[in-house]
């Protein structure tokens, strides 16, 4: 019989085996399809061309994140895969076949695999785009419309990425299995022994996990202003290496020294899960951390996308407050300006004000913008109450300020109360930072700082006074014509200076965050399904070497009904850990999300744990019934 | 010791088992007849091929016979039901197999202790009776060590205290010493002969091993799927062992 011929009919036979790899491997694929159709979708073009250097870099992040997705994933599976192929194939060797023979057999099995991993990608993203559509739909009506239309530029785009990744494991397994020796081959997967970890060791690894966990989590949270980068990547740096040293330390060191606690444990099946449990971490202690950041990640991708869509809806209006704004020196436009505007709408409000612009160099605060208004007390006050906006600040004290500032999408200045500015020599207390938009599209441009009515009296003769009007139209239709009526005003003469801004309710500019949020989405869809089936397979793997143990059970005459209990506890306990330690990881990666986008986050975490919750619990599910359907088959052997 | 005063242990009548498809079968026992009483401890011997394993697996409820009755506790096994014979195999009966079958995920003391906790019984008892077996066979000082490091005659006599732990009404025993060196293979054989002797276990054990056989009281021999002959011990364990010998030089047949 030829290579070829004995490596199909080993596929063939064993294809159930095969499965779930196959199936893991299909999904990578689909993913990196669906995100290839997208990206050659219609989507981008409703964008314009207006946004490009945002969805360029997105895509390109996006990308890389998914590159190293796909990368890791490969890995993965094609190990647990080769580990396991090494034993079963490894046989050959006493017929009097060579490792390059043995190899050779590998070889053409994974290409076998990976070709019907390939087909059933492509099958899978072809009908699942529809449903990945749907999907964002039902989130949120604020998803741009993709129109998914399959093409032959995604189809080769992701086989040459998948083919290229999946070549560089295929050969990485003939490696290993030409270089190996008989003896490692034909017990590659019996390597069971349990080693019972030392006390002292696990306790080391158990406190500095701690320690890495706990400064991550205040450096993700503590509030900066210069800092705030370095501290949020440090502390995923942290938590990452704190979560691997949790699994890898504090969880066994808690569960051997429950074991050791016998009268908690002889108690039903605990004695076997706890055990098993035990005995698994030591091994999967790596996959459980993986998966743990991985949800983490899908978590905060998820509440960066409910974040997102509800930053998106208060900047546009924040950027709405006012259709029109004149920015003028001159103080008579009301009248003119409202004749104009009523020619066409009614005015829902108008308001006017005075603004005092100071060169950067009168004021030592931070270097964003090149110019800085102030506001007085008493005139933004009046305003406010024009305008219906709200206005709950104290009368100011003469060194106290407070900052108007505009909404951000994501900031990295988190502190933003308590600072102190110097105005001409003259030191200002920031008392607070509001993102009431006083002056509307205004504020998005430049600093302002509201002080005292007297210090703006001080201060009026070290810059240049101008008038702000302020105006909110009904009939929006009009606004085009309203605009063009307006510009009438406008003048740049040496003595008079005009401005006008006009807000178009109907503009698309913040259309690339929409693109964001999808992405966000995407994202939490492939952290979280791949985290899951990471999981899944790892299980499925240890159920497969749980034969022999669940037959001695058997022997000893327990029903079946105690092991699958006692798998379920055990399952629970893997599923139950990771979530648990995501869980609270996520409370700090998203209240650092929030601190950076000024939100309070708290209900969309509750809200995204709760998906990844939901999500965790079918794959549990599944584990326990790929446990039961294992335990069966072996139970007819 | 007169039989009629003691109590049956199990009971076996006219057992017959056949392999194979119709008119391809093969009749591995034919109708034994056998009983054994409570603090016995029997030694079932044969050829290859003689049927001495198929015995021990239908005495076990492990396998269903063709053809008779097996009574284990008063009960006719052949005649339960698959639930009912688990809850026997855990309540009433002990095993102690060729390749020791611990679980390689816990302690030789968890190990020992899992048909009582599996069973219900409380922590505290639970660990008592561990102490206690333990001791009997020499294991106290290896309780907290995993199956990977203890030896071979420490792990089979760790599966006997597993087997003992629930005080059932029979051990059987599946070539016990096969996996042993002669030392470890004798120790384990004391330890069971101790038990059996200070009337804590009723003993059931198919061995081909000679030596083996001469520590239990009755040697069964079992040829082309009956039993041919019985021989009883005496006094001295020696002389036991070299009736052993001239019995099978006489029966012949291929005692591996």
């Amino acid at each position: 019989m030829s290579m070829a011929k004995l490596a199909f009919r080993n596929f063939k036979s064993s294809l159930r085996h095969y499965l779930i790899l196959i199936l893991s491997l299909a999904f990578s694929v689909m993913i990196l399809f669906h995100f290839q159709t997208l990206l050659y979708s219609s989507g981008f073009d409703v964008l314009g061309t207006r946004n490009k250097e945002y969805i360029e870099l997105l895509i390109q992040m996006t990308s890389f994140v998914l590159g190293c997705f796909m990368f890791f994933f490969i890995w993965y599976s094609t190990n647990v895969f080769l580990t396991r192929r090494k034993r079963e194939i490894g046989i050959y060797v006493f017929m009097g076949l060579s490792n390059e023979q043995i190899g050779q057999m590998y070889l053409i099995e994974a290409i076998l695999i990976g070709a019907a991993a390939w087909a059933l990608g492509l099958g899978f993203g072809t009908l699942g785009t529809g449903l990945f559509q749907m999907i964002l739909r039902k989130l949120s009506d604020l998803a741009v419309e993709i129109q998914f239309t399959p093409g032959l530029r995604p189809v080769l785009t992701t086989t040459l990425v998948y083919g290229m990744i999946y070549l560089v494991f295929m050969a990485k397994g003939y490696i290993d299995i030409v270089r190996s020796s008989v003896l490692s081959m034909i017990s590659a997967a019996k390597q069971n022994e349990y080693v019972q970890q030392k006390q002292g060791w696990l306790a080391t690894k158990a406190v500095l996990g701690t320690a890495l966990l706990v400064t991550g989590y205040y450096l993700a949270c503590k509030e900066g202003r210069d800092s705030v980068m370095g501290n949020a990547l440090l502390a995923v740096i942290l938590v990452t290496g704190g979560v691997y040293l949790l699994f890898g330390g504090m969880i066994p060191a808690g569960f051997q020294a429950l074991a050791g606690n016998k009268r908690f444990l002889y108690r039903g099946q605990r004695i076997l899960w706890v055990n098993s449990f035990i005995f698994r971490l030591r091994r999967n202690y790596r996959t459980y951390a993986i998966v743990c950041i991985l949800m983490l990640c899908s978590v905060t991708t998820l509440a960066t996308g409910f974040a997102l869509k509800g930053r998106y809806e208060t900047i546009v209006q924040f950027e709405n407050t006012y259709t029109f704004q004149l920015l003028s020196s001159r103080d008579d436009l009301e009248g003119p300006a409202r004749e104009l505007i009523e020619e066409h709408s009614e005015i829902l409000f108008d308001a006017r004000l005075s603004l005092l612009y100071l060169d950067q160099s009168v004021l030592e605060a931070d270097a964003y913008y090149s110019r800085f208004g102030i506001l007085a007390y008493s005139q933004v006050k009046q305003l406010a109450q024009r305008t219906g906006l709200e206005f709950p600040f104290q009368e100011l004290a003469e060194d106290e300020v407070i900052k108007a500032s505009h909404q951000y999408l994501l900031s990295m200045i988190t502190a933003r109360e308590d600072v102190d500015i110097r105005i001409h020599g003259t030191t200002y207390h920031q008392i607070q930072d509001t993102s009431i938009p006083y002056l509307g599209y205004l504020q998005e441009s430049s600093g302002y700082y509201i002080v005292n009515d007297q210090a703006y009296e001080r201060l009026r003769s070290l810059g240049e006074e101008v008038y702000v009007y302020n105006y909110r139209i009904q009939d929006t239709e009009n606004f085009a014509k309203i605009r063009d009526r307006l510009d009438q005003l406008v003048e740049n003469t040496p003595e008079n200076k005009t401005a006008r801004i006009a807000m178009d309710p109907n503009s698309n500019e913040l259309d690339w965050v929409k693109m964001l949020y999808t992405i966000c989405i995407f994202l939490f869809q492939v952290f979280v399904l791949a985290g899951g089936s990471i999981m899944f397979m790892k299980l499925s793997h240890d159920t497969w070497e749980e034969r022999e143990r669940s037959q001695v059970i058997l022997k000893l005459g327990f029903d079946p009904g105690l092991l699958k209990r006692a798998a379920a506890a055990e399952l629970g306990t893997a599923y139950g850990l990771t979530f648990l330690v995501m869980a609270i990881s996520s409370v700090f990666s998203v209240r650092a999300l929030g601190n950076m986008m000024f939100t309070d986050l708290t209900a969309v975490n509750l809200v995204s744990a709760g998906v990844v919750f939901g999500i965790l619990l079918i794959w549990y599910l599944l584990s326990v019934q790929a446990y039961g359907q294992g335990y069966r088959k072996n139970e007819k052997r | 010791m007169n039989h009629n005063s003691r109590k049956v242990a199990a009971e076996v009548k006219n057992l017959t088992k056949e392999y194979g498809a119709r008119g391809f079968l093969t009749q591995v026992l034919k109708g034994i007849e056998l009983t054994v009483y409570r603090h016995d401890f029997i030694a079932i011997m044969g050829p290859s091929g003689s049927g001495k394993t198929t015995l021990l697996n239908l005495l076990s409820t492990i396998d269903k016979p063709t053809q008779g009755t097996v009574i284990l506790d008063g009960q006719d096994i052949t005649r339960m039901s698959n639930k009912e014979l688990s809850a026997l195999r855990r309540d009433k009966i002990g095993f102690i197999f060729q390749d020791y079958n611990l679980l390689d995920t816990m302690t030789l003391e968890d190990n020992i202790a899992l048909p009582l906790s599996l069973n219900g019984v409380p922590g505290k008892d639970c660990v008592q009776q561990v102490q206690e077996k333990a001791a009997m066979f020499g294991l106290k000082e290896h309780l907290k060590k995993y199956p990977y490091q203890l030896s071979g005659g420490q792990k089979q006599r760790g599966a006997a205290c597993r087997a003992l732990i629930t005080g059932p009404e029979i051990i059987f025993a599946d070539e016990p010493t096969g996996a042993l060196d002669s030392k470890s293979g004798r120790e384990l054989l004391e330890c069971l002969r101790a038990v059996n002797e200070n009337g804590q276990a009723t003993i059931l054990m198919v061995t081909h091993d000679p030596f083996c056989a001469s520590y239990a009281k009755d040697v069964y021999l079992l040829a082309d799927g009956r039993i041919t002959c019985r021989i009883s011990r005496g006094a001295d364990r020696k002389e036991f062992y070299d009736r052993i010998i001239d019995v099978q030089a006489t029966l012949g047949g291929d005692f591996s």
